[in-house]
């Protein structure tokens, strides 16, 4: 054991910061999904909440008493008056209403937005964007990396300024041939523009440099076409990399709140998860700070979830190292 | 099983030339080395046999029909490869089985889940098996079949390729120094297998390698190359006993070959440092190289040629390497001796030493071999 110097005690201190500011908001995420409104606007409450029962308000809305609930109820309490019946009632609603801050935080998340179908839609898109993605980069990477042909460096220096490109530059170019060939509100709207991945071909080819040239001609004299040779034994022990790939695709595009904002104007049966937490933004009653982050807690577990998953391949991945 | 028929093959890579006119006929059945030290050219003349490059001129004929134009898998040859190439995601059998699936199944077969199930698919399938234990048998190699090449030792691996090759019937192997990875006891064993595999199947081999102890022991014919040319192609015994070049003598034999400068007088008459030869060369006055194999070269102590004293001695066991610097010549010599020598071998001992002149090999400033070379007791020719 090497004793803690200051210099290394300095560093860890740094990097505690580092963890810190990157947790926080997190951490803020997962707390505020358990609380009350009442607690995250008075900033009580802890990290857990007390998870005391408060009163779900639509659901006290919904359910308080009305007229005829006061005629028909007139009954069970003989001779009291009408006031008096609907206090009452209305504490019997509001009793049958309460829940624990948790509960209805992602109750409502389920119901008052139809998750789910965002969910399956951030699901239907981002697998569309990462297969089609793949089925562009691979054979590409590998034309890149062990086919030669005149102009092969300079397709390659394209891909490379392709990399430079920021998304929101072309963004407006983009939306607007959509919507000339009258795409907007449609899956391929979310998804087309995605296919093909500059940075998808330039990860794979740096990997497929590394695989052997005779694992490649092996292949030949075995007769297989070239795109066997991409299905059948670049994509194989290209795994690793794939699955890096993937992370940074499927992370990117799941999380990716611009696009789908711009393209999906109207069709909420489009959503993807990160237009869902729009639903809880800002209505007549305030924003819903516990719902939402409920909203927003469901949309990152399944990424997390894949990652825990994934993380020792993925590692593999970004560090390249493919076969010797 | 083919012949295989190389004429004026030629590469250049931009404005190297790296092959510049490779003539070789292959006869059915052969095995061919091709030898030579690396950047000489041989491993690209294999893959331009292959198909795996193009070549910038010439031909070439496999079985007596010309390939030139043809892709690498319509070619009918297989190939080991030096780091053995093969598919880390597939077992060893489904390795094997790989050139046998892609001619023998049609694409649906080939699918995966489903193309078990495509018509005919059973039949072919049940084939292909057999004909995988069949090789692995022959390798020994039949209880591996279930693992990855991940999991196999160099020596395994190597097993697994040569599998891969021999599990249909091409018309040539090619191997492109297939024991290189090999340690040296595995290369020993593996280099009779390879001879033995080829005895019983009679097919075409033609192997490519940088050490001649491999060529020489399983080559029925053996082309040095150098320099992109092949210099020399005959069988082993040949090739060592009667260069045609002296880069041949230098490269194949160990020790080395020693060479000696040497010169003819306007008679013809040749002599080594001083020493003169019964040997004579038509022609007059040049300047000459000429060439002893170690156990041409004897210790003597009556009436010795060449006069030197022992700079270092290496005791095989069986035999003793001795290194003699000679008086007058910058570079040593080496010679075999009888271990009983060695007490007499000790370091700047003198020693004397002689050879028989026909077993001299007489070479040009150049290094062409001189053949014309008669013995000097008869008459020159003028």
């Amino acid at each position: 054991m090497s004793r803690l110097s200051p210099s290394l005690m300095i560093r860890h201190f740094i990097l505690l910061i580092g963890a810190a500011v990157v947790l926080a908001p997190f951490v803020v995420m997962l707390s505020y999904s358990l609380k009350s409104p009442a607690e995250i606007e008075r900033g009580t409450g802890g990290l857990f909440g007390a998870q005391e029962m408060m009163v779900d308000p639509k659901c006290a809305l919904r359910s308080a008493p009305r007229r005829e609930d006061v005629e028909a109820a007139r009954a069970r309490f003989p001779g009291a008056d009408d006031g008096t019946i609907l206090a009452t009632l209305t504490n019997e609603a509001r009793a049958a209403c309460e829940v624990r801050p948790v509960v209805f935080n992602y109750r409502s998340a389920f119901q008052d937005a139809p998750l789910l179908r965002y969910l399956a839609n951030g699901v239907i898109v981002t697998a569309s964007i990462f297969l089609l993605q793949m089925v562009i980069a691979l054979p590409a990477a590998y034309a890149l990396s062990k086919l030669k042909f005149w102009g092969r460096e300079a397709v390659f220096g394209l891909v490379l300024f392709c990399l430079l490109i920021p998304v929101h530059a072309i963004a407006l170019p983009l939306y607007l041939g959509l919507a000339k060939i009258g795409l907007t509100n449609t899956y391929a709207a979310l998804v087309v523009p995605w296919i093909v991945s500059a940075f998808g071909i330039f990860l794979m080819r740096q990997f497929f440099m590394t695989v052997p040239d005779d694992l490649v001609d092996a292949a030949r004299m075995d007769g297989m076409s070239e795109f066997a040779i991409v299905w059948r034994v670049m994509l194989p022990t290209a795994i690793p990399a794939l699955l890096a790939f993937a992370i940074f695709s499927v992370v990117a595009h799941w999380n990716d709140y611009f696009w789908p904002r711009i393209v999906v104007t109207g069709d909420r049966n489009l959503f993807t998860p990160p237009l869902g937490l729009r639903e809880f933004q800002a209505g007549a009653d305030g924003n819903l700070y516990g719902p939402m982050m409920a909203t927003a807690t469901v949309i990152v577990i399944p990424l997390i979830v894949a990652f825990m998953l994934a993380q020792r391949r993925f590692i593999e991945g970004i560090t390249l190292s493919g076969m010797k | 099983m083919a012949t295989v028929t190389l004429r004026g093959i030629q590469k250049n890579f931009k404005e190297t030339e790296v092959l510049r006119g490779i003539d070789l006929a292959i006869a059915d059945g052969e095995f061919v080395s091709l030898v030579g030290p690396s950047g000489c050219g041989k491993s690209t003349l294999l893959r331009i046999i292959a198909g795996l490059e193009s070549a910038s001129a010439g031909a070439i004929e496999i079985g007596g029909a010309p390939v030139d134009g043809l892709r690498a898998a319509d070619r009918n040859l297989s190939m080991v490869f030096q780091s053995y190439a093969l598919y880390p995601h597939l077992t060893v059998a489904e390795n094997i089985a790989v050139p046998l699936r892609m001619r023998q199944l049609s694409a649906a077969q080939r699918l995966p889940l489903i193309g078990r199930a495509m018509p005919g698919a059973a039949e072919q399938n049940r084939e292909i098996d057999a004909r995988v234990m069949e090789a692995a048998r022959t390798l020994e190699i039949d209880g591996l079949l279930e693992r990855k090449p991940g999991q196999l030792s160099g020596g395994q691996r190597q097993r697994v390729a040569l599998g891969r090759a021999l599990v249909r019937s091409p018309a040539a192997f090619l191997l492109d120094e297939p024991l290189s990875n090999l340690d040296a006891k595995l290369r020993v064993h593996t280099r009779t297998e390879i001879a033995e595999l080829h005895r019983s199947l009679a097919a075409t081999f033609i192997y490519v390698t940088h050490d001649q102890v491999e060529a020489m022991t399983m080559s029925d014919r053996i082309a040095v190359m150098m320099g992109g040319e092949i210099l020399q192609c005959d069988a082993p015994a040949r090739i060592y006993e009667d260069p045609a070049d002296l880069r041949v003598a230098e490269f194949i034999g160990s020790p080395r070959i020693n060479v000696l400068p040497a010169e003819s007088d306007a008679t013809g008459r040749i002599s080594v440092l001083g020493a003169g030869l019964p040997l004579a060369l038509p022609g007059g006055r040049q300047t000459l190289q000429l060439a002893l194999r170690p156990e041409a070269l004897t210790l003597t102590r009556i009436d010795p040629l060449l006069h030197g004293c022992v700079a270092h001695a290496e005791n095989l066991g069986h035999e003793i390497y001795v290194q003699v610097t000679l008086d007058g010549a910058e570079q040593r010599v080496v010679l075999r001796a009888d271990p009983a020598l060695q007490a007499q071998l000790h370091l700047g001992a003198e020693v004397g030493l002689t050879f028989d002149p026909a077993r001299a090999l007489i070479f040009d400033a150049e290094g062409r071999r001189m053949r014309n070379v008669v013995s000097a007791l008869q008459e020159v020719p003028a």
